[in-house]
């Protein structure tokens, strides 16, 4: 997506609410897909702009929410669910062995920038513990001993 | 015995995600129903149906209904505001409604703008519940093609994770673009909602039950369920249970109906340690609780609340001061920082946590972790702060001998083996803050 | 406006009877009560309950309320940390969650002494701490501004500072970043904080997180003293404490006159106080000796202006600053009018009276439906504080319309519209505001002056003698009073041909090499003696600050002597003589500390001039070029080396659609060309121009005039 496509989806993203201003959320969504990802510096500016709005203030709206990204990423994000639910039945046990498998922790990237890895809170799929997310895709559930395959099968894309 | 089902009926035999499959059980006929109603007769009928919020707080969504003046009375356009953010842990049912019947989620928010006499709807769908907002956005295209809308018209819009805006204030503060926190009430959103319109908020489940309501008629409509508070609840149970999942069910089913028969019991024939009826919000039971029925009056009636309906079964390997301490940092981490007991009192309570946790905690270390839960308790902006201290004042109130343990041994007394030993959180690591993050 | 009905609130057992809709936090105070506040502060918004300190027990509610976010309701029963258990405890756990991560440093906290934090946590606090865990801990401080430094652990989030970024100056700068515990005030990317009110936020944190650099460790608040007076650094007059040390201003505060200013204040009347020690700051009389200058004792300075005045045989000029009391206008005019009938002037700006007759407190723009923004100067560079009133009234709903000239559309919506508001700020709206009748209630007419006290200088200049001037030629003395007239093109021009030059001024490289005689100047920090602000609003200044030289006045009233005019040395008692003349014979005393508005003139008896003059049709290609004058300019700001920052970019405005149409983007680097001249400047787009305008601040327009071509 060029810079004007983005200004042209925002503006009509805009047009939904009664006020513009509620598309912002849409924005940074979009912005961060264009920027691999994560929002840097000029995702921000470029969103600022389309939405009329100082980058401080998207920069405060982007901050408050844990899926917008103020910090590089890897191609391809894993997230593992650790509260109450996955963690009663070994959730830990998922994110140890991702840990070995990748070679980082979590909140970190694997040197070739293939993978970041990252724990998440509830991320709804507490029946089918332990939940883990492959780029925003739930994987319901997935025990240590699947680890091995599923970023054999990530690091294949 | 298979009971009636109402939110999720006939999404076991059809693909309900097509509008012609739906259309095939009488899918958006209420819609027409409702339409050949007033708004009043609307209201009153959900009323009499004593249909109560399933979002947590249980406030009956009739008269939620009437507390929106009347056209001639607004100064400001009015609006249903569809709550999807469902991010309670231990609850994944409206995910299962949206995924598996949206088609009558959106009946249900269109009867609802009719109530209302609004033209407008919006959908606050939780950010990472990314499969279920594409189904959601190809059924609202679907619909809207067939023009079941009307001049009503739907807009799905995404969250980007963060908890606190399932709050209803904080969601509208949201949904305008800002930074998701509660607003002081009054003014509530039925008066002054989003853009200071009024505003209906209600839970995916509480509108998808609409229809039932208009199907059934009042009169079986409340032959299920109890008495003051009629219909099913798709129970979400999860945690050390053999068969976990979604169990749509009459409200007042036992928890040992739903733990034993439906669940299969506790995995691994472990012996039951606690269950936590309504969410990781509400406050724990003890195993000698497992006889009480699952509807508002009798949760709250047995020390806890139906919240949610999202029951976490917990065997005896779980040290309770190790779930105490996952469910506090996620509080803390869900905090959002808007006023001081919420904000500065989670982080406090995991430090305290913590410290009793490693077994370096005293005896006041205890007292003062218990006192803290009193000073959150009922003095911040929103619910979250109560939700905070619920859970770990019951874990401690119910098992203080445990707490108490971890102090006098020096350590926790399962010696490593602990099911959620060592488990790490979000806010533990975490890549997201812009800012080097502040030590916890 | 029909009075609102009274209800009656009982709190702690007292009755008081307020209106309906009053917050709970002023009822409580009309009975006197306190109900403590860190976030609540009426004039930011609306409450936001963010900080717990007010917390209350009302009759009928089970839980614990925040007072800020009640209203009084009739019958309503309150109860707070006096009398109910539960909002005491209430109030002392918000305390301690606050001091949980607020650090001990009080000792070395600038906020010391005049905190909320201290003040509340010593009536309403916990005795001891029972945090024994390490504190939240960040770098501090940092400089969000070379004004401004941020200290994140003393704050406490009560989210003022960026609610009058976000909601009052609407800049937009000033922001809360991440989430909870993790939450931080922030700028974007830590870009200084830019803006014409950013020193507010220093004014509104209840805790030392923002504080002054340039008042850094300057004083302790039982030090200090604070002297009431009035700004003089544009038409507004704010009115000000400045807080002095030893005879030295320290630090410039707001005094809120809800009329006038609503106890905001603008960068430029909060900072520039730093020009009064200036380097080139002129202590003594000098002469020219070329190509260098003698200092002169007082007696020699007197000798030598009497004989450079009786040289000049009355082919005298005066020029006028505009910043002169209304006081030394006077005295000066008596001196030359009465002393050597020299009563050619020129006067700071030409003063349209008939606006005298729709005068209103500028707090009427907040109130108004219609607000008509009439000519191409930027409010906000002129005087700022207008701005932040036309931005209230948006919040309102008010509609506002900005256009260049007037035309039959416009005077009509002004006609019919209820409250009806028109602000001329580069044209003329005496007719306009004539034609749509806006002396009527709630409507209101004004025009904003180029000077802070140009009305005043010209009610003073002509109170002195009513002879016509006849202008000499040429010129045998020209006498430059004050600064911004030695910065003055025109003047500078008229000096080039003068025989001799007589200037009083503060800065001695504004007036060297070309004067013949420097006498030192006073700033209006310095003085006492009355201004009139844009509204008509006569306004008194007091001396906080010592001068390095005697008071103007006096030197004036001894050299007036010599010629045979008597002139006291006393503002007051000059005062006294101008104000028989023009202000009705009030006397000094009663211009007050918080000075009425005068009643308007009626319609009737004030002439009507000019009807706003047309501007060149804005068809053709291009854009019409607008220069201004950019607030952070002037000889004072440019001696304050904090306010650098503040001077304007090389930047066009343009407006938003039109420019986005050419293909240009915000920030982006254009090319401004006129008959030959092009200039690279970067763009800001903005929907606050008239059509088919483009605004360049003087100092980056050089060579560019009348219509420009913009291109990528
Ligand atoms: C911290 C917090 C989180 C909440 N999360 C949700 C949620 O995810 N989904 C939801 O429907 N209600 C949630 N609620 C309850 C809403 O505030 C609101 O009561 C509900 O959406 C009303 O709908 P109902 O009456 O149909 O239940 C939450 C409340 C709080 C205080
Ligand atoms: S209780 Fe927590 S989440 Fe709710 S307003 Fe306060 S800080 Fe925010
Ligand atoms: S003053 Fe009421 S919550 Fe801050």
């Amino acid at each position: 997506m060029t810079v004007a496509e983005f200004h042209e989806r925002v503006q009509e993203l805009r047009q939904r609410y009664p006020d513009g201003r509620s598309a912002i959320m849409g924005a940074l969504h979009l912005a961060q897909n264009r920027h691999g990802g994560w929002l840097p510096v000029e995702a921000l500016e470029e969103v600022a702009e389309a939405m009329e709005l100082t980058p401080a203030y998207v920069q405060s709206v982007a901050s408050f929410y844990d899926m917008y990204h103020l910090e590089p990423v890897g191609r391809h994000s894993i997230e593992v669910c650790t509260n109450l639910s996955c963690a009663l039945v070994g959730a830990q046990a998922v994110v140890d062995a991702f840990e070995v498998e990748l070679g980082v922790a979590p909140g970190e990237t694997t040197e070739d920038g293939a993978i970041t890895f990252r724990l998440v809170e509830c991320a709804g799929g507490c029946g089918y513990a332990p939940v883990v997310v492959v780029d925003q895709r739930y994987r319901e559930p997935v025990r240590p001993g699947d680890v091995p395959a599923l970023v054999e099968e990530i690091r294949g894309r | 015995m298979a009971a009636e089902l109402t939110v999720l009926k006939g999404a076991d035999e059809r693909d309900l995600t097509k509008l012609d499959e739906y259309r095939a059980i009488g899918g958006y006929a209420q819609l027409e129903n409702a339409r050949g109603m007033t708004p009043e007769q609307l209201i009153e009928t959900i009323s009499n149906a004593k249909l109560r919020g399933r979002g947590g707080a249980g406030f009956p969504m009739g008269r939620k209904m009437s507390l929106v003046p009347p056209p001639e009375k607004r100064r400001s356009p009015a609006y249903v505001v569809a709550n999807a953010d469902e991010s309670e842990p231990g609850a994944f049912k409206d995910r299962e409604i949206m995924r598996r019947a949206p088609h009558r989620f959106i009946e249900g928010c269109l009867i609802a703008a009719h109530g209302i006499q609004s033209r407008s709807v919006f959908i606050y769908i939780r950010g990472e519940y990314l499969t279920e907002y594409e189904v959601l956005t190809a059924a609202v295209e679907e619909a809207r093609a067939a023009g079941v809308f009307g001049d009503c018209d739907v807009v799905v819009h995404r969250g980007a994770g963060a908890y606190i805006c399932g709050e209803e204030s904080a969601l509208l503060d949201s949904l305008e673009g800002k930074r998701g926190q509660p607003r002081p009430r009054p003014p509530f959103p039925p008066v002054t909602g989003l853009y200071a319109g009024p505003t209906l908020v209600n839970n995916v489940q509480t509108i998808a039950s609409v229809p039932a309501i208009l199907e059934l008629g009042v009169e079986r409509y409340s032959e299920l369920g109890v008495e003051a508070a009629p219909g099913t609840v798709v129970y979400s149970l999860s945690g050390n249970v053999n068969k976990p999942g979604n169990y749509e069910l009459p409200l007042g089913t036992t928890l040992r109906e739903l733990i034993f028969e439906h669940g299969h019991g506790v995995a691994e024939g472990r012996a039951l340690k606690a269950i936590i009826p309504g969410g990781s919000s509400v406050p724990v039971f003890a195993p000698d609780q497992i006889d009480v029925a699952l509807d508002f009056d009798a949760v709250q009636a047995a020390g806890s609340f139906l919240g949610s309906a999202a029951v976490i079964v917990v065997d005896d390997r779980a040290c309770m001061v190790q779930l105490g301490l996952r469910a506090e940092k996620f509080y803390m981490h869900e905090s959002c920082g808007k006023c001081t007991p919420c904000r500065e009192g989670t982080r406090w309570l995991v430090q305290l946590l913590e410290r009793i946790e490693a077994g370096d905690g005293t005896q006041g270390d205890l007292d003062l972790l218990r006192d803290v839960c009193d000073r959150i308790l009922g003095k911040s902006l929103c619910a979250l702060g109560d939700f905070a201290v619920y859970c770990v004042a019951s874990y401690v109130d119910k098992f203080y001998d445990e707490f108490k343990r971890h102090v006098d041994e020096g350590g926790c007394p399962f010696g490593g083996a602990s099911s959620i030993e060592g488990v790490l959180a979000p806010s533990d690591r975490h890549a997201h803050a812009h800012l080097p993050l502040v030590p916890a | 406006m029909s009075s609102p009905e009274l209800v009656t609130v009982v709190v702690d057992g007292l009755e008081v009877q307020v209106p309906k809709g009053l917050g709970l936090v002023e009822a409580a105070a009309a009975a006197g009560i306190e109900i403590p506040v860190f976030c609540y502060e009426p004039r930011i918004g609306p409450p936001i309950g963010a900080c717990r300190m007010c917390l209350v027990e009302v009759e009928g509610t089970p839980k614990l309320q925040a007072g800020c976010t009640l209203t009084a309701q009739d019958g309503m029963v309150v109860r707070t940390a006096q009398t109910s258990e539960k909002a005491a405890d209430g109030q002392e756990s918000t305390l301690e969650f606050i001091l949980v991560n607020h650090p001990l440093d009080c000792p070395v906290c600038d906020k010391g002494g005049e905190c909320p934090l201290q003040d509340l946590t010593f009536r309403y606090g916990p005795g001891n701490t029972r945090m024994n865990f390490p504190k939240r801990t960040f770098d501090k401080p940092i400089p969000i501004s070379p004004l401004i430094a941020l200290d994140r652990e003393r704050c406490i989030l009560c989210y003022r500072c960026t609610r009058f970024s976000g909601e009052v100056a609407e800049d937009g700068q000033l922001i809360a970043r991440n989430r909870g515990a993790q939450s931080v005030i922030a700028t974007f990317e830590d870009e200084p904080y830019r803006g014409q009110f950013t020193g507010n936020v220093i004014e509104l944190c209840p805790v030392g997180a923002l504080t002054s650099s340039p008042y850094r460790f300057e004083a302790r608040p039982w030090e200090i003293q604070n002297v009431p007076s009035v700004c003089g650094m544009c038409p507004v007059g704010c009115n000000i404490s400045a807080t002095t040390r030893e005879g030295k201003v320290k630090r410039i505060l707001s005094r809120n006159h809800p009329e006038v200013d609503g106890g905001w204040l603008c960068d430029k009347g909060r900072f520039a106080y730093g020009h009064l020690r200036a380097a080139d700051r002129i202590a003594d009389p000098l002469r020219k000796s070329d190509p260098r200058y003698e200092e002169l004792s007082w007696d020699e300075a007197l000798d030598e202006a009497e004989s450079l005045i009786r040289g000049a045989g009355g082919r005298i000029v005066t020029a006028l600053s505009g910043s002169e009391t209304v006081e030394l206008a006077y005295a000066l005019g008596k001196l030359m009018r009465q002393g050597v009938g020299a009563h050619s002037a020129v006067l700071p700006e030409p003063v349209d009276r008939s606006l005298d007759a729709f005068r209103a407190p500028l707090s009427t723009i907040r109130d108004a439906q219609l607000v008509v923004v009439l000519g191409d100067e930027p409010v906000a560079e002129r005087a700022p504080i207008v701005e932040l009133w036309l931005k209230a009234a948006r919040r309102e709903g008010a509609e506002i319309v900005r256009q260049s000239a007037p035309d039959a559309a416009l005077e009509q919506r002004l006609r019919e519209a209820e409250r009806a508001v028109l602000i001329a700020s580069g044209a003329d709206g005496a007719g306009l505001a004539q034609a749509a009748g806006l002396d009527r209630e709630g409507s209101a007419a004004f025009q904003i002056p180029k000077t802070a006290n140009g009305r005043g200088v010209s009610d003073g200049w002509s109170a002195a003698a009513d002879e016509d001037a006849v202008n000499p030629e040429p010129i045998g003395l020209l006498i430059v009073s004050g600064d911004e007239a030695a910065a003055d093109p025109y003047v500078r021009a008229m000096a080039e041909q003068a025989e001799k030059v007589i200037a009083i001024a503060m800065f001695r490289r504004l007036v060297a090499p070309w004067a013949d005689l420097i006498l030192p100047g006073t700033s209006y920090l310095e003085r006492d003696g009355t201004y009139v602000n844009l509204e008509g609003r006569l306004q008194r200044i007091r001396r906080a600050s010592i001068p390095p030289a005697p008071d103007e006045i006096a030197v004036l009233s001894r050299l007036a002597a010599r010629f045979g005019v008597e002139l006291s040395p006393h503002p007051s008692q000059v005062f006294e003589e101008v104000s028989t003349i023009c202000y009705g014979g009030v006397p000094y005393g009663e211009v007050g500390e918080q000075a009425p508005l005068r009643p308007r003139v009626p319609a009737s008896q004030v002439p009507v001039t000019v009807t706003g003059t047309r501007p060149e049709e804005t068809g053709g290609p291009g854009f019409r070029l607008v220069t201004y004058r950019p607030l952070f300019s002037g000889p004072a700001v440019e001696r304050v080396p904090e306010l650098q920052f503040q001077r304007p970019g090389a930047e066009v405005e343009l407006p938003r659609d039109a420019a986005r149409q050419l293909g240009i983007a915000n920030g982006q680097t254009v090319n401004v060309r006129s008959n030959g001249t092009s200039v690279r400047l970067r763009a800001r787009l903005t929907r606050e121009l008239p059509p088919g305008v483009a605004r360049i601040p003087d100092e980056h327009a050089a060579g560019l005039d009348g219509r420009v071509e913009v291109s990528p």
